[in-house]
């Protein structure tokens, strides 16, 4: 089975992170790892492939840095990393970056020399939270796309996943080639060994740029223009209640809550 | 910190502080508390790899070098000491096999430690500890066989171990000459293992008496030869005695980082208490004494990489690394006040896991009687 796990390196999500003087976020210094949900999506699609043999490849669309979160991913169970530069993208959204990877999907498939039986992507990525890269890549690619996942097997040759939604979850069943986005299952991504760790150093990491996966310049254009940022307002004080008794602070807090018209 | 790393001891050293940071240091705090034996974070560590840091690239080991092993064995014990120490006992029961073992044993010890197994080395008895000389386990030669009795007591991993290496007797008439080392399977009928030491401190490491009664084990266990005992136990400990140092480093840089952490954020007088010219000296003498024993580990551990003499540097490394762990957390809990005294806080924890390294692998007295010897000598 043939396997991509599209990762993208973020700030440390553990961080909390604001905006400096010019409105920017304030990442200098930020640790940059790959993105919780991927790493979710790669520790899914190792369990799978080591329950039915394949192989998985990992790809980045970023700056050279990023091949450290690749690097990361080649020591807990891919095997082969890929890194699309960014170098010529311009300003990216969810559009464009599904757009590139589908280009980079086909790219990677003549390189390696297998069609992909399954591309796994985070449900979201911790910075941008849009959720939108998996279903534009199936959408591009023209295969079917399950979103937020949290289980898969193979089932007749197709896939079934349990699909988390708001109110539970749904079985979903579908044919090969498939997208699916990944959302936080039961269990956590395993930590390297010190082999692994020593051995995901010695694989090389290809460099695949815009012009090598001959992307469209229209097709580049953003069609989100993020106009400003702006920070979460910060907490307002609480009210404290502190009546006498027990039951005259009850009340209060009743009162309260029946004037902001809670009930 | 003040090692000197590759890229690729740096990663390595970095996973192991982030596997400590997230799944060992808060979480040993709980099993300080109850005494019991933290089985699943010890799994882990040892699928990482952390309890088969000495074995060799050519039976699969890393290969890492020496100052990056220190490193990993000072990240390991600033979040746990106890933890630590289980994944270092691995090591020093794998060092004898390593020594004297032949090809198939070395073989077979390595795969069960890179395979997440743990081993156990067994040579402090109750009326043997610095004096290994009054090692009173026998081994009788019966046929092709040994017959293993005695008690060997204080063995860290005695109660999980997968393989013990263990020093008895071959011929008493002998005394150090006649200790003989053996290696033995958990499982070995008469093999058992006693109860869990309640112990003041490394209390998430498992430490039992490992009892022998008519143990009987083939000849191909012993490693070696017979009389090899004694010297294959002393070059085990002079090798692995700068590591020890390591986790020693590893609870005074924890001493400091709770210290400056806390002395940031308490105000007296006006003012944090980091502020106080008291307070600073006093982190400052804390800094140059972990500093001091950081570099001396890394003397110690790179002359025996490089093949140069190292007993004496591992026993100043061992001894100095020891002593300052105990003085460093005396003066972490003095600066948190009431808070450092208190289990609330994290501190007072380093210094009862810090008394150990003045005991274990060789008391501190022992080490000075090396180090005087190699004065005297004139090395």
């Amino acid at each position: 089975m043939e396997i991509l796990v599209c990762v993208k390196q973020v700030p440390d999500d553990s961080v909390k992170i604001g905006l400096n003087s010019s409105g920017q976020p304030a990442v200098d210094g930020v640790t940059m790892v790959a993105n919780a949900f991927d790493t979710y999506a790669l520790e899914m699609a190792a369990r799978l492939k080591e329950a039915n043999e394949g192989t998985i490849t990992v790809v980045a669309v970023g700056p050279e840095k990023a091949k450290d979160a690749l690097k990361s991913c080649l020591a807990v169970g891919a095997s082969k990393a890929y890194l699309v530069s960014e170098e010529g993208l311009g300003d990216m959204d969810s559009l464009t970056t599904g757009y590139v990877l589908s280009k980079a999907v086909a790219k990677i498939e003549e390189l390696n020399g297998a069609k992909f039986d399954i591309v796994f992507c985070g449900k979201e990525s911790t910075d941008c939270t849009t959720g939108m890269v998996g279903p534009v890549l199936a959408e591009r690619l023209g295969v079917g796309c399950v979103t937020g996942i949290v289980d898969i097997s193979i089932k007749d040759g197709g896939i079934s996943v349990k699909q988390e939604t708001e109110d539970g979850y749904n079985v979903v069943e579908t044919a090969l080639p498939a997208v699916v986005t990944v959302n936080k299952p039961e269990y956590d991504p395993r930590y390297p060994t010190m082999k692994s760790k020593m051995a995901a150093r010695k694989i090389p990491i290809d460099t695949i740029t815009a012009a090598d996966l001959g992307v469209e310049a229209d097709k580049t254009v953003p069609a989100v223009k993020v106009t400003g940022l702006s920070e979460p307002p910060k907490k307002q004080a609480g009210v404290k209640i502190n009546e006498k008794t027990f039951e005259d602070t009850m009340a209060k807090a009743m009162e309260i809550l029946k004037e902001a018209k809670v009930f | 910190m003040g090692y000197i790393l590759s890229e690729e001891g740096s990663e390595l050293v970095a996973t192991v502080r982030d596997f400590c940071e997230k799944e060992v240091k808060e979480q040993c705090r709980e099993f300080d508390a109850s005494g019991e034996f933290p089985a699943d974070i010890v799994r882990m560590g040892a699928e990482m790899g952390l309890s088969a840091l000495e074995v060799p690239e050519q039976y699969g080991g890393t290969g890492i070098d020496a100052v990056t092993c220190a490193a990993i064995c000072e990240e390991m014990a600033r979040a746990d000491a106890g933890f630590y120490t289980t994944m270092s006992a691995s090591g020093l029961a794998l060092r004898p096999v390593l020594i004297a073992g032949s090809e198939e044993q070395k073989k077979w010890a390595c795969d069960v430690l890179l395979e997440g197994g743990q081993a156990a080395f067994g040579l402090t008895e109750p009326m043997a500890g610095s004096d290994s000389s009054n090692t009173k386990t026998t081994a009788d030669k019966d046929g092709d066989e040994y017959v293993l009795n005695g008690r060997k007591c204080f063995i860290t991993n005695g109660g999980i171990a997968d393989f013990y290496t263990i020093f008895a007797m071959t011929n008493k008439a002998k005394g150090i000459r006649g200790i003989s080392a053996f290696i033995v399977p958990k499982g070995t009928p008469g093999l058992s293992v006693g109860n869990h030491e309640n112990k003041m401190g490394i209390r998430t490491s498992n430490t039992t008496d490992v009892v022998m009664e008519d143990m009987r084990i083939p000849q191909s266990a012993l490693l070696g030869r017979e009389g090899m005992g004694f010297m294959i136990a002393m070059k085990t400990l002079d090798m692995s005695r700068a590591y020890v140092g390591a986790g020693a480093v590893g609870i005074a840089q924890r001493a400091i980082d709770e210290s400056a952490r806390y002395a940031k954020q308490r105000v007296t007088f006006g003012s944090p208490i980091s502020g106080h010219q008291a307070i600073q000296f006093m982190l400052a003498d804390m800094a140059i004494k972990t500093e001091t024993a950081r570099a001396m580990v890394v003397q110690a551990v790179q002359r025996q990489e490089m093949g140069l003499s190292y007993a004496t540097e591992s026993a100043i490394a061992k001894c100095y690394a020891g002593d300052i762990a105990v003085q460093v957390a005396l003066d972490a809990i003095q600066i948190l006040g009431g808070y450092g005294y208190s289990r609330e806080y994290p501190v007072e924890k380093l210094l009862r896991d810090a008394k150990i390294f003045q005991i274990y692998e060789g008391t501190n007295q022992i080490q000075r009687m090396v180090i005087a010897k190699s004065v005297l000598k004139g090395k």
